[in-house]
């Protein structure tokens, strides 16, 4: 009572005018920004949707004159189908490879205790950047000379999932470490074998995990050029991210009819992949089931 | 249906740590046994053994007459519920009872069929098609216990079954779990560290501490005549009074007051340190200067519904023969609803000394009752110098 009857009456409510101002002017320069970025990023999204439809395309961003000539020409090119099939086949295996191999070896070494198993994992993290980035691009190239997999797709598979590896077992040993044992204890008493555990029970439940490192390890080997583009030696066996580097005139030009059509047509696997991945599993990194 | 004997089996962990310690136990077939013991006392890792998901490191452990000490669990012919239940998430209810068939190789069709057999006996039938994130706790246990039902062991183990229910929910499970295990027949052997739950349902128990067994028995024996003080001080829902004192020709010593041997006490010689037992229900509040009774001042009164547990702090300026009060020494008694003292005030309390024990202060074990000492018979030895004090009533 003694509080309420001291205070003066005159006291304006809320904060002064000045304050009012200034907050709404980093409120509108904040937006600014905002909406400059997305413009930055939304620009080569929307030349990918328009200009494949464009008659004429160029690099600016245009309502197009509408064609599908960029499509049939695509179709009548040689290699371009060819290599969309060749890309499935190359990110099909890696993924297959990097989801048995790094289920198996992240159970193992989520369940078994290792001597410096967290080192272990680190240090293969770190160095998987390098195999299969361009640093190690030489020693790979005459490895696999040497091993005879130069202009063969499962080398190129073989080389992309040894450099995917590490970080899928990373990951995927975050699932296996949120699976309760007695789940397995469970299994086991019941009289269940090591491998119908990992079947009936470790592999169902870590299912979020390795949809997630399926979707990653797809797009990954999708969007790689170098590895098959050193590896490879025929143009029949090149994946799409190396065909659409010989998009090129006569004269160097580079013809970006074919190019945009191309690379419309490359990215929609990818984006349904992680649509369907995403709708399903809703890209959880630490999916465990609680207790 | 079988007998689990253990001969001296012992588990030791590759850190050192011996989690049990050369145990020797016979578990009658078709007996609901207890291991009951602190956290840390090696009784959950004694189940894991027992089910195979530990390894003994030494001495047999035998199902009937086959030993089983080396078998993989899946050929031990037992059932395990797991203390978080362990259903499997993506499986529904029919499929969790039925995984053991599953890896028995049965057809689905019947899995399910077998399934639902199961679960009706349990009161799951329609709650077959759920997950068991759809389930209640106690919905969840019912499921577990399905699962482990359905294989038809011969052998139960369940680890700490009740610790993930509800308070209310616990009541109704373990008169469910033991009403189940005596229609089934089937020897169980579960872990609790609530001694209420051991006491409740088990037909015998063994208390374990650090990796021994410290006594087994019906769960009347233990309460009544708890072998040591860490069992004695373990069992009861409160803890019993261990008063430390020494025997004297007419009585205990203790805190300066004397009050009567226990009855069946073997007699001691004068100045025997000693441990006097005596259970809150059977020590009783009486005027200060009742004969045999220890005078203090009420320093809590807990209100338990029917009845209320008093501590009384012992200690007084009138003490017999103007011996010093043992500061710290409380004694609690059960009280009834309603005649419970003030806080402040000034009581007496006495134990019953038919009800209560004596323990050697070196060992902590039971003396009373094992005719040791000099020489009273056993059951009877009331010393004839304290009969003048024994004083149950005010």
């Amino acid at each position: 009572m003694t509080a309420t009857a001291a205070r003066p009456a005159a006291v304006p409510l809320g904060p002064p005018p000045s304050m009012v101002v200034k907050k709404f002017v980093s409120r509108v320069l904040f937006y600014v920004v905002i909406a400059l970025l997305l413009v930055f990023f939304m620009l080569p999204m929307l030349w990918i949707v328009l200009a494949p439809f464009d008659a004429s395309p160029s690099l600016t961003i245009k309502l197009p004159d509408f064609s599908t000539g960029n499509f049939s020409e695509l179709w009548h090119n040689p290699y371009a189908l060819r290599s969309l099939l060749n890309a499935l086949i190359i990110s099909l295996g890696t993924m297959a490879l990097v989801l048995v191999f790094g289920a198996l070896a992240s159970y193992a070494l989520s369940r078994v205790r290792v001597p410096g198993r967290d080192a272990l994992l680190y240090a293969l993290l770190l160095l998987s950047s390098i195999v299969s980035g361009t640093a190690a691009m030489v020693p790979i190239f005459l490895l696999m000379t040497n091993v005879h997999l130069i202009d063969s797709q499962l080398g190129v598979v073989l080389v992309m999932t040894g450099g995917l590896l590490p970080a899928a077992i990373f990951i995927l040993k975050d699932f296996m470490d949120a699976t309760p044992r007695s789940y397995e204890e469970s299994a086991k008493v019941f009289g269940a074998s090591p491998l119908q555990i990992l079947r009936h029970v470790v592999i169902p439940i870590a299912r979020p995990g390795l949809a997630t490192i399926a979707v990653w390890a797809l797009v990954n080997a999708w969007g790689n050029f170098l590895v098959p583009f050193i590896l490879l030696r025929s143009a029949d066996k090149y994946p799409a991210a190396v065909v659409m580097y010989t998009f090129y005139t006569e004269g160097g030009q580079p013809k970006l009819g074919l190019i945009s059509a191309f690379s419309l047509m490359y990215s929609i696997p990818v984006v349904i992949a992680y649509l369907v991945v995403s709708r399903r599993y809703g890209f959880r990194f630490h999916g465990g089931i609680k207790s | 249906m079988a007998r689990i004997i253990l001969d001296t089996l012992s588990k030791q962990y590759p850190n050192g740590v011996l989690a049990v310690d050369a145990l020797d136990l016979t578990i009658a077939d078709g007996e609901f046994f207890a291991l009951l013991g602190p956290s840390g006392c090696g009784k959950t890792t004694l189940l894991r053994t027992v089910a195979g998901l530990e390894n003994a490191t030494g001495g047999r452990l035998l199902s009937d007459d086959r030993d089983v000490t080396h078998l993989p669990p899946g050929k031990r012919d037992i059932a395990m519920v797991f203390q978080d239940y362990a259903l499997f998430p993506h499986m529904d209810v029919a499929d969790n009872i039925a995984y053991p068939l599953r890896i028995r190789g049965e057809h689905r069709t019947q899995r399910r069929a077998k399934a639902l057999e199961t679960g009706t006996g349990l009161g799951l039938e329609n709650l077959m098609d759920r997950r068991p994130g759809q389930l209640s706790g106690g919905q969840q246990q019912r499921v577990a216990l399905a699962r482990a039902m359905a294989c038809q062991p011969s052998v139960f183990l369940f680890d700490e079954p009740l610790s993930n229910l509800d308070a209310r929910l616990r009541l109704e499970a373990r008169t469910f779990l033991k009403k189940l295990q005596k229609d089934l027949g089937v020897t169980t052997i579960f872990v609790t560290h609530d001694q209420a739950e051991a006491l409740a349902m088990a037909d015998r128990m063994a208390v374990m501490e650090l990796g021994k067994i410290r006594q087994v028995g019906t769960p009347a024996e233990v309460f009544h005549r708890p072998a040591n003080t860490f069992v004695a001080n373990f069992i009861g829902s409160a803890p019993m009074n261990l008063l430390a004192g020494e025997t004297a020709d007419d009585g205990l010593r203790i805190g300066g007051f004397t009050v009567p041997f226990p009855h069946d006490s073997p007699r001691l010689p004068p100045g025997t340190p000693v441990t006097l037992g005596a259970r809150p229900e059977y020590v009783d509040v009486v005027g200060t200067s009742t004969p045999g009774a220890m005078a203090g001042t009420v320093t809590i009164v807990e209100y338990l519904g029917a009845t209320a547990l008093v501590s009384v702090q012992i200690g007084d300026e009138r003490v017999p023969d103007g011996a010093d009060p043992v500061l710290g020494l409380t004694v609690q008694a059960m009280v009834a609803e309603g005649t419970e003292p003030q806080i402040g005030a000034r009581i007496g309390v006495t134990h019953q000394p038919n009800r209560s024990l004596l323990y050697a202060a070196d060992t902590g074990d039971l003396v009373s009752g094992t005719g040791s000492g000099t020489g009273s018979g056993t059951g009877s030895g009331i010393p004839g110098s304290t009969a003048a004090t024994v004083s149950t009533t005010p």
